[in-house]
């Protein structure tokens, strides 16, 4: 008798020693990232039957259990997994905004210095000073296009940087889990009914922090190990095992860094870049393929844009030497790259040339050879196959596309970037600022022996370059009598004569257009000839300085500024969408942590409370073995 | 809810974060007055503030060439002034040439000083800009446009360029015209046809410059605007023929020239018309000339389509016939012609410097105008810059004090709910 109750005594005693124990567990875990709060389950002994009836036997604890939910922690890996992408995300992206917007730092102001440039060449054609300071200027707005484009570049740099990091630590991450599922599968085996709380709650942790880094699922094995697989199935972690991931260069473009597996052999296999979504990892390939390239590929089509159309102005001008204009930027050339490792099988080498700035896109291409000399080709911005299965040569979106030499085999790719890297590769042409083309090459003249009315107006000469080789050449019009139609005596015109008089109409030879308005009388003499000592001239320069509000660009909906505006709020747009994201995904990862917290996390208070209970039980436990040891003693004195 | 310590720190920590995060946004708008900090904060307005800014920045390019378009016309205004106040001059001292008191000599110091005023000339149709460019080079600026002498005659080096600038979007203003369009073409006699005398008339008739009184007939098809009008006294009576140069023809008979006396009698100072009269084969060139003193037999005067004569040539002429000397009377009547043509030149050349003033006056109007509208235009530009960019002052240090207030109350009220604790008691 008095033994039991001795051992009644000694195993309430035990148990509210666990339950002190856990509680102090607790309280010292309360700030442990990813800890889970833990309970003793207690329960009864089995009782003793006697004739009286079942007497207790005093209490066991069964197990030691973390309060968790397998719902609510999976729901919280996700909301972070998103939230670290679109943080990682906003980060990127906020250069590029700050970077693009900045006055001093960004393409605009240097546009408007630049044509205020032209302007002030129209205002002083003979000027030297005023020819040199639009040189100056252009100088300037090449360079800002190119440190546009190279901080541009340091961004995607960084981005390759953080993506090597990242992929470090995923591995890192993976080789933990790899360790702990190890230690799991031994105490599993060594206490099957026993749950290794704080075992599981180190791999939870990782399983998150992995989670922050790229988004994985994962799937708990029978013998407690956990598998984690990255994308659609692609395994991380299999049981002890870990599958590293690695970084490689793209086979498409040799100067993008993309992620891959390492194979046993050595080596690695890419991984498709839609695969991988969530965390960092997919923050940084998400803004790099919807961000980056696309505004890198805009400031570009700007600089391409420019280029053309400026120099096709200016080689319809005349220098202040007397010369037909020439370039007066360098104008950057679309890119075609071929893969690597595995290179193409064929030997064909695409030609790429722009046939039409205006028409040029901001998006890359990609072209598939068919095989017997036919080619497909794809707008990468919106999966759009342009065309399918022809021959070259073919013109699209303003790109002339043609086989430069060789044959392609079936299959073989060339991915076409027509605009990624003009912005770093335009350039001034022009070194002399005699050479900016102020003047038109012609100039025309009403003879003073004239008795009409007819005036003659200044002429231009018809785009595009190159100029009509007799451009130049002295023409007389002669009106016929009577003077409803004239004669046209000139090299290259073919001498027309009785040309019909329309007042005001174009007249159109050797590469000129003038109009003649008014009414000429019989006989007068109109001459068009080359514009030689015209320094004053500034017919050109007005045409080139006019460009700037031309809608030239993105099929002749855009100025260059106007197109440079639609960068800044397309990343603009971008930046606030991410950040607007972040808020909401803020709340929601509040949510599910505070249901995770609410279920999981510790309650000083409570655990204070819980304190004072084992306390207390403790106390009572002892009191109850005081008292057995007092009724024995009572025993003894009976014997006494 | 069951709540777990660390939430309430989490929580707290979160919004105290939260707040700051918007205090500082807000702190940065006041300090840089900007309301849109990054193309983030409103990428709509960023895109359409640097869209706004080039307009802005167009426009102070414009006007720019707008005060380069006044300088310029301005300075060409001047020059024009000064070729009108040199042509009245001439005609004053034409007119002065003309008073029969003078003698030779007296006449000789009157072209001397007109050879003056040919240099003079000379000087200001040469005129150059600031930057040495010729004001009435046409696009030949570093080309000087007129050279030559009262013998040899001047000849125009320039061409018909006429420099424009862009003082609009849509307007580009000519800020120069022509040394030919000025000095060179203009129309002799009264702009439709000349008359002339032949240097050997005997008699005392002086011809005016006749006048055209009805332009559709004499710019009919039919006429060859090319006559001679001869005259013949016979027993005391004056007869005169009109002959059309180009047919050989009487106008008056129809057919070739007869021997004196002439179809019509010559009275001074009544009009002569080329229209038939009477018995005459039917004509009407719509015009007539007046002939005044009495012409000699054989005399004979000529009227031919205006042709383009320079300013220069004008002066020269004027300055050959008083340098010729009028001692005798047929000389003084010569004189008297030549005197009368060269006013008839000169009030063409002063028209037509007045017909190009009036077009850069026009234009000076225009580019003033452009400059108050381009300076409303740059207020409003200025006004929808600020009001895509900048901040409402009022409403941000409002905004600024109440999230001032909000940070407070998060900050204390943190600390309060942290400061409880079970443990405080046990």
């Amino acid at each position: 008798m008095g033994t039991n109750v001795f051992n009644i005594g000694v195993s309430g005693l035990a148990a509210a020693q666990a339950g002190l124990l856990t509680t102090g567990h607790n309280i010292s875990n309360a700030g442990t990232p990813g800890f889970n709060r833990q309970q003793i389950v207690q329960t009864t002994n089995t009782p003793q039957f006697t004739g009286a009836g079942y007497l207790g036997q005093g209490t066991n604890v069964l197990t030691v259990k973390r309060i968790y939910s397998q719902f609510l922690a999976g729901q919280t890996l996700s909301a972070q997994s998103r939230l670290a992408e679109l943080n990682i995300y906003a980060d990127q992206i906020r250069q590029v905004d700050g970077l693009l917007a900045d006055p001093s730092a960004g393409l605009s102001s240097a546009l408007n210095d630049f044509f205020r440039g032209a302007h002030e060449v129209a205002a002083y054609p003979a000027s030297i000073p005023a020819r040199q300071s639009m040189l100056s200027l252009a100088q300037a707005l090449v360079g800002r296009f190119q440190s546009v484009d190279s901080r541009l570049n340091e961004i995607r740099d960084g981005v390759d940087s953080q993506l090597a990091s990242t992929i470090v630590n995923i591995n890192a991450y993976s080789t933990q889990i790899a360790a702990l599922n190890q230690r799991i599968i031994l105490a599993q085996a060594a206490g099957p009914n026993q749950p290794p709380n704080d075992l599981l709650d180190q791999r939870d942790q990782l399983l998150a922090q992995l989670n922050l880094e790229v988004h994985v699922s994962s799937v708990a094995e029978g013998d407690g190990s956990l598998s984690v697989f990255v994308g659609n199935g692609q395994p991380l972690v299999v049981g002890i095992q870990t599958f590293n991931l690695t970084t490689l260069l793209s086979r498409e473009d040799a100067s993008r860094m993309t992620v891959g597996v390492a194979l046993a052999g050595g080596g690695a296999a890419a991984l498709p870049e839609s695969m991988i979504t969530g965390g960092t990892l997919g923050g940084l390939l998400g803004f790099r393929s919807e961000s980056l390239d696309a505004a890198q590929n805009a400031l570009g089509r700007i600089a391409i844009g420019l280029a053309t159309t400026f120099n096709e102005q200016h080689r319809l001008g005349q220098d202040l030497t007397g010369a037909l204009g020439g370039n007066f930027f360098t104008a950057p050339v679309p890119q075609a790259l071929y893969p690597n490792s595995p290179v193409n099988g064929g030997t064909a080498v695409i030609g790429v040339a722009v046939a039409s700035a205006g028409s040029l896109t901001t998006s890359d291409y990609r072209l598939t050879a068919n095989g017997g000399g036919n080619y497909t080709l794809l707008r990468l911005s919106d999966n759009t196959t342009l065309f399918s299965a022809v021959a070259l040569p073919q013109t699209v979106d303003g790109l002339a596309i043609s086989l430069a030499a060789g044959a392609a085999n079936a299959g073989d790719t060339f991915l076409i970037q027509p605009t990624r890297t003009a912005a770093s590769d335009i350039g001034v042409a022009l070194t002399d600022a005699r050479s900016i083309a102020a003047a038109a090459p012609i100039r025309t003249a009403a003879s003073t022996a004239n008795t009409g009315s007819g005036a003659v107006s200044a002429g231009s000469v018809n785009p595009p370059p190159p100029a009509n080789a007799n451009l130049t050449q002295t023409v007389t019009i002669t009106f016929d009598n009577p003077p409803g139609t004239f004669d046209v005596v000139g090299v290259g015109t073919g001498n027309p004569a009785n040309v019909v008089y329309t007042p005001g109409g174009n007249i159109t030879y050797n590469g000129w257009t003038i109009q003649i308005s008014g009414t000429p009388a019989a006989g007068d003499v109109f001459t068009i000839s080359a514009n030689s000592a015209g320094v004053s001239d500034n017919r050109n320069a007005l045409l080139l300085a006019g460009l700037q509000t031309n809608r030239t660009l993105a099929g002749g909906t855009a100025t260059y500024q106007s197109a440079y505006a639609q960068i800044v709020s397309d990343v603009g747009n971008r930046a606030r969408e991410t950040e607007v994201g972040i808020t909401a995904q803020e709340s929601v990862v509040k949510q599910t942590e505070d249901a995770r917290q609410s279920l999981s996390g510790v309650n000083l208070d409570e655990e204070a409370a819980n304190l004072l209970r084992y306390q207390q039980a403790y106390q009572a436990s002892g009191k109850m073995i005081d008292i057995a040891s007092k009724l024995f003693d009572i025993l003894l004195d009976l014997g006494r | 809810m069951r709540i777990s310590s660390s939430m309430i720190f989490d929580a707290g920590l979160a919004s105290i974060q939260k707040q700051t995060a918007s205090l500082m946004h807000t702190q940065q708008q006041v300090a840089s007055g900007r309301r849109i900090l990054t193309p983030a904060d409103d990428p709509v307005a960023a895109a359409r503030a640097l869209e706004v800014e080039q307009a802005r920045d167009t426009n102070a390019i414009y006007q720019g060439n707008q005060k380069a378009a006044g300088e310029t016309l301005g300075l060409v205004e001047g020059q024009l002034v000064a070729v009108g106040e040199l042509i009245q001059n001439v005609r004053t001292l034409a007119v002065q040439g003309g008073n029969g008191s003078l003698t030779d000599t007296d006449r000789a110091s009157i072209a001397a000083e007109l050879r003056q005023r040919f240099d003079q000339l000379m000087g200001l149709a040469n005129a150059t800009d600031a930057t040495g460019q010729h004001l009435f080079s046409g696009y030949m600026g570093d080309t000087t446009p007129f050279s030559g002498s009262v013998a040899g005659g001047v000849a125009y080096a320039g061409d018909e360029g006429q420099r424009r600038l862009q003082v609009s979007a849509s307007r580009q203003v000519a800020v120069s015209d022509s040394g030919n369009e000025i000095f060179m073409r203009i129309r002799n006699g009264n702009g439709s046809f000349a008359t002339s005398v032949t240097a050997t008339n005997t008699g005392s008739g002086v011809i005016d410059a006749g006048t055209v009184t009805d332009p559709a007939l004499w710019n009919a098809a039919g006429n060859n605007r090319d006559f001679r009008i001869v005259f013949a006294v016979n027993a005391g009576t004056t007869t005169y023929d009109i002959i059309d140069n180009v047919s050989g023809n009487s106008l008056l008979t129809g057919a070739a020239p007869a021997a004196a006396p002439y179809p019509r009698v010559f009275t001074p100072g009544q009009a002569i018309v080329l229209k038939s009269q009477g018995a005459e084969p039917a004509f009407d060139y719509g015009a007539q000339v007046v002939i005044n003193g009495s012409p000699a037999d054989g005399d004979r005067f000529d009227i031919d389509a205006s042709s383009s004569q320079s300013l220069f040539a004008t002066l020269s002429n004027l300055i050959t016939a008083l340098e010729a000397g009028a001692s005798s009377t047929s000389g003084h009547t010569l004189l008297a012609n030549r005197l009368g043509f060269a006013l008839t030149d000169l009030d063409q050349a002063h028209d037509n410097l007045l017909r190009v003033r009036a077009a850069i006056g026009s234009r000076m109007n225009e580019v003033e105008a452009l400059a108050a509208a381009g300076e409303d235009l740059n207020l409003n530009y200025e006004g929808t810059l600020s009001r895509l960019r900048d901040i409402d002052y009022a409403a941000a240090i409002t905004q600024l004090t109440q999230e001032q207030g909000y940070l407070e109350a998060a900050q204390k009220s943190f600390l309060k709910v942290t400061d409880l604790s079970l443990f405080n008691y046990v």
